[in-house]
């Protein structure tokens, strides 16, 4: 099993500072760096990888300084978000180029056995550009791995997938790095990947770690914009909107509840009533929607907005209507300020 | 402006590529083609050409790509100035540019007497023929290496070090692959335009003196050759053949580069395949 450290690390690309960041990622787990655009993430990822310098602070495996060496003695399995593969290679030796750069007498033969992995023998002769985009991904996996690295540094490699296509790469991903004990430090936005393989997540904002622990403890911990949204919360409302509604019926007290980021008003905290006079206000219904499994409000409280959905007895309310609402607020998530404190 | 009128005005462009090279044929007909095509002093001429525009463009490769790559790539105080250099000699008359390399390469001035004294004499020489040529043409090779590498996306060579190359493998094995076509196209310009080069010629390197012998008997570059064929008292009829043979000898080494590139030594993304 290898192990990565990153400790107090800093650099800065023109305005742009990112760190001190302090990372332990241990073998056989994904962490997994979320965060806003612009916050970095792609930048740490660099200069992990040794693209970028640093101006600060060490990235150690095995307790072996390694931020002195180019990215070519690393040992990294880097892949970026639009996966780097050779245009002018076919699959098979897209494959077997880091086999063929340390001079590998089979590498063919090695090749051969990764892409058999992860299915991509009956593509061995194609050129990238005649893949669909789940089996590029594939390409670009079987490629980084196939180079034996000791650390796979892999941003949003998923992104462009369908959710079939992704459901089984994420089992092959877990699969692998469990099997070979390998470290993976994942940038994404999706929260599927991120739950699904992350032992745990880091969220970066403005170039510094605001939150790192298990994922359950990112749901139960301060939240702040990104990660309730991160985390599915639709009714968001930043200290302005609740300002401007603070003459409503629920304004003052949404406003009193309110973190220095807002508030969210989670589903369990929200109920509704088709009678006008069936909640602590009135709300009038912008639009209905349903799709097969489930329905979805809009509502208009004053100035606010709000969006309730359900699974069962479709609503009979039409856009127009006046419903009441009611908001539990012992049940309402103030939002920290996206700049506070690190979590 | 509707399709028609387009289709014409574009129509009409072609024609006027084209057909002056139908009528020069025509007017040449088979027996003066092969009259020319088997004058000793014309083929002399034409291998002389080919090997001063061959050495040019090796030249224009080596200096050439690497400023292209480096424009491509890097932003450096004096960038504008450079790309402004490069552009110089596609707007500057070539009469002037055969002038201005006299006077930097007068056989008696310490340039000229210093080019001599390395056994590269410029003036009458065939090194002249290549300087002119590499000043009039190396301009193409910068420019095409310059957009091709531009197009070679910089985190697929990163990939490429990340996977254990280094440096300079990246380089050879992903970048240079890729812009490969696009420097054979440059290479394939510089070319074209040096022996169609004449008015610089004319200035340094009218009557080449072969320097070393085994470069041949005298003789000239073939432009100039064509050129002195004109000026001879009734000479359009063997001026126009030896075009012609100029003109074949061109297309020639146009359609083998058309030809390696169908062979499938490209990849259908244009890169060299490797």
């Amino acid at each position: 099993m290898t192990g990565v450290t990153v400790r107090n690390l800093e650099l800065e690309r023109g305005e742009f500072r990112l760190g001190p960041i302090d990372l332990a990622m241990e073998g056989g787990t994904a962490t997994i760096l979320l965060g806003p655009s612009g916050a970095g993430k792609t930048t740490l990822l660099r200069a992990i990888a040794g693209f970028l310098g640093v101006r600060e602070g060490s990235i150690e495996v095995d307790g072996v300084p390694v931020d002195r060496e180019p990215p070519e003695r690393r040992g990294f399995g880097f892949v970026p978000p639009s996966l780097g593969l050779f245009p002018h290679r076919r699959v098979a030796r897209n494959v077997s180029y880091p086999l063929e750069i340390a001079g590998a007498s089979d590498a063919s033969a090695q090749a051969r056995r990764w892409m058999e992995r992860f299915d991509l023998v009956p593509l061995a002769h194609r050129y990238p550009h005649e893949l669909s985009s789940g089996q590029q991904q594939r390409v670009a996996m079987a490629r980084a791995l196939a180079a034996h690295p000791r650390f796979l540094l892999w941003d949003e490699p998923l992104s462009a997938l369908d959710v079939e296509s992704r459901d089984v790469l994420l089992r092959l991903v877990r699969e692998l790095i469990e099997r070979e004990g390998l470290p993976l430090l994942l940038v994404t936005h999706d929260p599927t990947t991120a739950f699904s393989l992350g032992s745990r997540l880091v969220v970066l904002d403005e170039g510094r770690i605001r939150f790192q622990g298990r994922p359950e403890e990112l749901a139960r911990g301060p939240l702040n914009r990104f990660t309730a949204r991160f985390l599915g919360y639709e009714n968001l409302y930043a200290p302005h909107e609740l300002a401007a509604a603070s003459d409503l019926p629920l304004g003052a007290a949404l406003a009193r509840a309110a973190g220095p980021g807002g508030l969210v008003i989670p589903a369990e905290a929200l109920r509704w009533s088709a009678e006008r006079w069936g909640g602590d206000a009135s709300a009038r219904v912008r639009s209905v929607r349903w799709s097969s499994a489930a329905w979805s409000i809009d509502l208009e409280l004053g100035s606010l907005r709000l969006h309730v959905v359900g699974a069962h007895d479709a609503p009979s309310v039409r856009p127009g209507a006046v419903v009441g609402v009611g908001i539990d607020l012992s049940k309402v998530k103030p939002l920290e300020s996206s700049s506070g404190p690190a979590g | 402006m509707g399709p028609f009128v387009g289709a014409v005005l574009s129509a009409s462009l072609i024609l006027l590529f084209v057909l002056p090279l139908v009528v020069l044929f025509l007017y040449v007909g088979w027996s003066g083609f092969v009259q020319e095509a088997t004058n000793d002093g014309f083929l002399t001429s034409i291998r002389f050409t080919l090997l001063a525009s061959g050495i040019a463009v090796g030249l224009g490769l080596l200096t050439g790509v690497p400023l292209g790559y480096l424009l491509a790539r890097y932003r450096f105080r004096g960038r504008s100035f450079v790309e402004s250099a490069v552009l110089l000699p596609v707007v500057i008359p070539h009469l002037v540019v055969g002038i201005a390399l006299l006077l930097l390469f007068a056989p008696d001035g310490p340039v000229g007497r210093f080019m001599a004294g390395l056994g590269l004499p410029v003036f009458d020489a065939i090194w002249g023929v290549v300087l002119v040529m590499l000043y009039v043409g190396a301009s193409y090779v910068v420019l095409a290496s310059q957009l091709a590498f531009r197009a070679v996306d910089p985190e697929v060579v990163d990939t490429a070090r990340s996977l254990g190359a280094s440096p300079g493998e990246a380089f050879a094995t992903v970048t240079l692959p890729q812009s490969a076509r696009g420097i054979a196209t440059g290479a394939l310009l510089m070319w074209a335009r040096g022996v169609s080069e004449i008015g610089g010629f004319l200035i340094l390197a009218y009557a080449i003196a072969p320097s070393p012998p085994w470069f041949g008997p005298p003789t000239a570059p073939a432009s100039v050759y064509i050129y002195d064929l004109y000026q001879s008292s009734g000479g359009l009829e063997a001026a126009a053949a030896a075009s012609c043979v100029l003109v074949l000898v061109a297309l020639a080494i146009f359609l083998a580069v058309r030809l390696v590139d169908r062979a499938g030594l490209y990849t259908p993304r244009g890169g060299w395949l490797s």
